[in-house]
């Protein structure tokens, strides 16, 4: 299963050309990824929790085809489990719920007969699917943690006043939940996403912090490197440009 | 939009920005009153990048395109004064380190140099901070302190800045005695203080031991000597570092405990002011005006609840309809737990129970079924009529007042409902006989207030009586027999004293058990005696007086063949004359009479005892009081003049009460004749 994927798209690459899928697919993984953030919130999930589904679902996918499962279905099984393993439990019934009237806008609620609790038992059976796909290792690293204490060690740095009235903490929470619309919230280290997503938010006041033997960020993050940070810079602000292609 | 945001982000990014920002966000009308400041600003910016200036404007190099495009697009986001969220000011409290990693200053690791930690921290140092030192000197205007480490906040690495500060004495509280304040402190000491004033020109600090001087939401900490063991974790973690060049600060993060807390995201986004649920977005799509309040998932099941319960009440109504009471009452039960308050099943479930007879369950359901929705024409109606019904209930139980308030309440939930103001009338009328019945009881029975009081009266004296007999009886037989006859007496007792009240019964009752046995001693001690003389020893603490008046009582009731006596009863007030007539005598009459009681085998024991009872009493009173008449004395005389009369009639009838209380008036008079000659006899 996991080779499948990948050597399909290495073979459309070195055909020089790229599929429709390599081109759809990102598409339909940020549609998804999307449906997951909007029903977490909906659902009132926590950052950390709706983090977990999100990378659940990319990290899914990386060894699964969309040919084969259903992505949709994928999403809100990997809601119901991130709930689980990140102690914030959600109901199948709030999750089937919001999710039909996702579909369905408008719609009245779905009543509780056969139908639904096909549906139900549709979720749970994915969800038993996606813990062995990932070998059951569903526990992930967030960036949150790390990107609070780093927010708060670059907090002592500043003037107090300047501080409050520069909106970096959301600026920077922003940017990293915005982050899971794409894969690169499971293609780097937390630790690096985190600082990123940080660098990015004192750029974008022009904030000024100052300046020792090192730079703030390579004390925070000792092995990382300028470009690598501007890499990821420049992917995060790419899912902004997805935003308008997709939806 | 933040103006001053939107300048500082524009000159640190160029012209490029600015370009951007024009294009992207020509549209947005905030903008437009910011853009000719945003002009104004590069021109300077530019003036300045020329000469040498302390700002680090970005490089050239260093410019992002895409960095900018995307400030350009989100300007109306990011600069929005809605965006930044207001921070809550906390009360502060010195960080465990449990909750997230404390770190040391980053200044430290950064190794960043002297002149500009110096220079950052005296721009950001601000009254009502707190510090904390060393004292290095103390002179007599006060203490001069080196500062170590920051505290309550703010953090910085200043201890090898060697900053000192002043602490006049005025500003270090006396220490409650007259000594001189600045005597508690040493050179050495570490002391925890708060900023009073400071002069950045010439970079001097004030410094307070004073609470008051300290910012409000520090101004519960204690300031003052502290030990090592106060000093902040910031401070105690940077000092490891600086001993240790491996502690990296990633190393350091990672160690440390605070990082392990699977709440500590939770808990630093409440410590910045950020809600848990509602964290910002960039994205256009996730703006939170764009969701709908209904799109939430508790909204959703709420409505699903509702009709998953409807259908449940359905069914419920179904069962109902065909008799199935048990059924119909599980549904709506059901219904009410997929869920609560819901008004249709409350309702079905009220006609249930209404139908089924809890009429007070009933109208609890329908009330919280119209407390929820006040409209609902059924609930309404269905409480109507249970209202009455109950109120119909309440009438058969004579709970009229009650009644009458459901009615009235039935009136008032619906006009239309005739039956009830129907039924309301008929109540009020009933309402207003019963309370003219009652006020002309009460006028009766205010009549009759005396008659009772007197037939009461006679019932006592009946018992007293009783009891004279009983006495004399015990009297005249021996010991054994007596205490026989004790216990005899007392089984007879129960029908001789069926007249008598209650309570009295029992009140003798429980002194018959105690002064059974004195009455036996007293028994067996004059069982020598002869009948005629009948009477007991008396014990060593009673007055010698009634030991006298006893036998002066015999002779007396010889004479006048007094039988029982009823009980002692305290009586109202009677001539003072008349007591002290009987004083010395009557306690002997008592006894007297109750020998003879004896006879009258039906006499009561507790009788007896209250007789005993009461001559302890008599005696106790005589010997508080000496010799001098006494109130109770009186009383208690008078009812032995009553008694006297009574024991009288008993002879002739005991069951005549009603002659007894005829006679009573008469046998007063008799009593106070025969006492006086009793008196007279005594004196000779």
């Amino acid at each position: 299963m996991s080779t499948q994927a990948s050597t399909s798209v290495a073979v459309n690459e070195a055909r020089g050309r790229r599929s429709t899928e390599d081109v759809e697919n990102p598409k339909i993984h940020f549609r998804v990824c999307r449906f997951i953030i909007e029903t977490g919130v909906k659902l009132g999930m926590r950052s950390v929790p709706m983090a977990t589904a999100c990378v659940l679902y990319h990290r899914f996918f990386q060894s699964a085809s969309l040919q084969v499962y259903e992505p949709y279905l994928v999403a809100m099984s990997a809601i119901y489990l991130a709930g689980k393993v990140e102690e914030q439990h959600l109901r199948t019934r709030d999750i089937i719920n919001v999710c039909h009237r996702y579909f369905h806008p408008d719609s009245e609620a779905l009543e509780l007969d056969g139908k639904f609790w096909e549906l139900r038992d549709s979720i749970v059976q994915c969800e038993l699917l996606i813990l062995r796909q990932l070998n059951f290792q569903v526990s992930f690293e967030h960036p949150h943690r790390y990107l609070l204490h780093y927010l708060l060690s670059v907090r002592s740095l500043l003037n107090r006043h300047a501080w409050s009235r520069t909106p970096i903490a959301e600026t920077a929470l922003a940017v990293l939940k915005d982050s899971y619309h794409g894969s690169v919230c499971v293609r780097h280290k937390p630790q690096h996403l985190a600082l990123t997503s940080l660098y990015l938010a004192l750029q974008t006041y022009g904030v000024q912090l100052p300046r020792g033997e090192r730079e703030w960020w390579q004390v925070v993050c000792a092995e990382i490197t300028k470009a690598q940070i501007e890499t990821i810079m420049s992917e995060l602000l790419q899912l902004y440009d997805m935003e308008a292609k997709c939806t | 939009m933040e103006r001053d945001l939107l300048r500082q982000s524009v000159s640190y990014h160029g012209e490029n920005l600015l370009s951007l920002l024009k294009c992207e966000q020509n549209e947005n009308p905030d903008f437009k009153h910011v853009a000719a400041d945003l002009v104004k600003t590069l021109n300077q910016r530019n003036g300045l990048s020329n000469t040498s200036e302390d700002m680090h404007f970005k490089d050239k190099e260093d410019a992002s395109p895409v960095l900018e495009q995307y400030i350009a697009r989100k300007a109306d986001l990011l600069f929005a004064p809605s965006w930044k969220s207001s921070t809550p000011a906390d009360e502060w409290q010195e960080e465990s380190g449990e909750a997230y990693a404390v770190m040391p200053p980053l200044e430290q690791f950064m190794e960043v140099s002297f002149e500009e930690r110096r220079e950052l921290f005296y721009r950001d140092v601000e009254r009502g901070d707190m510090l904390i030192g060393r004292i290095n000197s103390v002179r007599d205007f006060g203490l001069f302190v080196t500062l170590l480490c920051t505290a309550g906040g703010l953090e910085r690495d200043i201890e090898d800045l060697e900053i000192k500060a002043l602490c006049p004495i005025r500003n270090v509280p006396s220490t409650g005695n007259h000594d001189d304040p600045l005597s508690y402190y040493q050179i050495g000491d570490l002391i925890r203080a708060g900023v009073k004033d400071i002069d950045r020109y010439h970079e001097k600090l004030t410094l307070s031991l004073y609470s008051s001087s300290l910012a409000t939401h520090l101004n519960k900490i204690k300031l003052g000597v502290i030990s090592k063991e106060d000093l902040p974790l910031h401070y105690t973690r940077g000092e490891m570092v600086a001993t240790d060049c491996n502690e990296t600060y990633e190393k350091l993060l990672d160690d440390s405990l605070g990082l392990s807390n699977p709440l500590n995201v939770d808990y630093l986004l409440g410590k910045l002011g950020i809600s848990g649920t509602q964290t910002p977005s960039l994205m256009r799509g996730l703006q939170s005006k764009r969701f709908k309040e209904e799109d939430f998932g508790t909204a959703i099941r709420k409505k699903q609840s509702v009709s998953w319960a409807l259908k449940c009440v359905k069914t419920g109504v179904d069962h109902f309809k065909s008799g199935r009471h048990v059924d119909a009452m599980n549904e709506y039960n059901k219904a009410l737990e997929i869920d609560t308050n819901n008004v249709e099943a409350l309702v079905a479930r009220g006609a249930l129970y209404a139908t089924k007879g809890s009429l007070m369950k009933a109208i609890g359901d329908f009330e919280l079924a119209l407390e929820s929705c006040p409209t609902h024409r059924n609930a309404k109606k269905y409480l109507c009529q249970t209202l009455v019904e109950r109120g119909g209930q309440l009438e058969e139980e004579e709970k009229l007042v009650t009644a009458e308030g459901l009615y009235k309440r039935a009136v008032v939930l619906d006009d239309t409902f005739r039956e009830a103001a129907e039924a309301l009338e008929k109540l009020q009328i009933r309402i207003q006989k019963s309370l003219k019945l009652k006020e002309l009881e009460a006028a009766k029975e205010q009549e009759k207030a005396k008659t009772v009081e007197t037939s009461a009266e006679k019932l006592r004296k009946i018992l007293k009586e009783e009891k004279r007999f009983k006495k004399k009886k015990r009297k005249r037989s021996t010991s054994s027999s007596t205490s026989s006859d004790t216990s005899s007496t007392t089984g007879d007792d129960s029908p001789s004293t069926s007249r008598k009240k209650s309570k009295k019964r029992k009140h003798k009752r429980r002194r018959s058990s105690h002064g059974s046995k004195k009455h036996k001693r007293r028994v067996s001690s004059c069982s020598d005696k002869t009948l005629e003389d009948d009477w007991f020893p008396a014990p060593a603490n009673t007055s010698a007086s009634y030991i006298d008046q006893k036998q002066s009582m015999t002779k007396l009731l010889s004479e006048g063949e007094p039988d029982g006596r009823g009980r002692f009863e305290d009586v109202p007030d009677r001539s003072p004359e008349n007591c002290r007539l009987v004083g010395p005598d009557a306690n002997g009459e008592v006894y007297g009479t109750t020998g003879r009681a004896r006879d009258r085998r039906d006499s009561s024991s507790s009788t007896q005892s209250e007789y005993s009872h009461q001559s302890d009493r008599y005696s106790k009173e005589c010997s508080s009081q000496g010799r001098n008449r006494c109130v109770s004395e009186r009383s208690r005389d008078e009812k032995m003049e009553r008694a006297e009369r009574k024991s009288r009639d008993q002879q002739d009838g005991r069951s005549s009460v009603g002659s007894l209380k005829k006679d009573l008036p008469s046998n007063l008079v008799d009593i106070f004749s025969q006492i006086a000659e009793f008196k007279k006899d005594k004196k000779q």
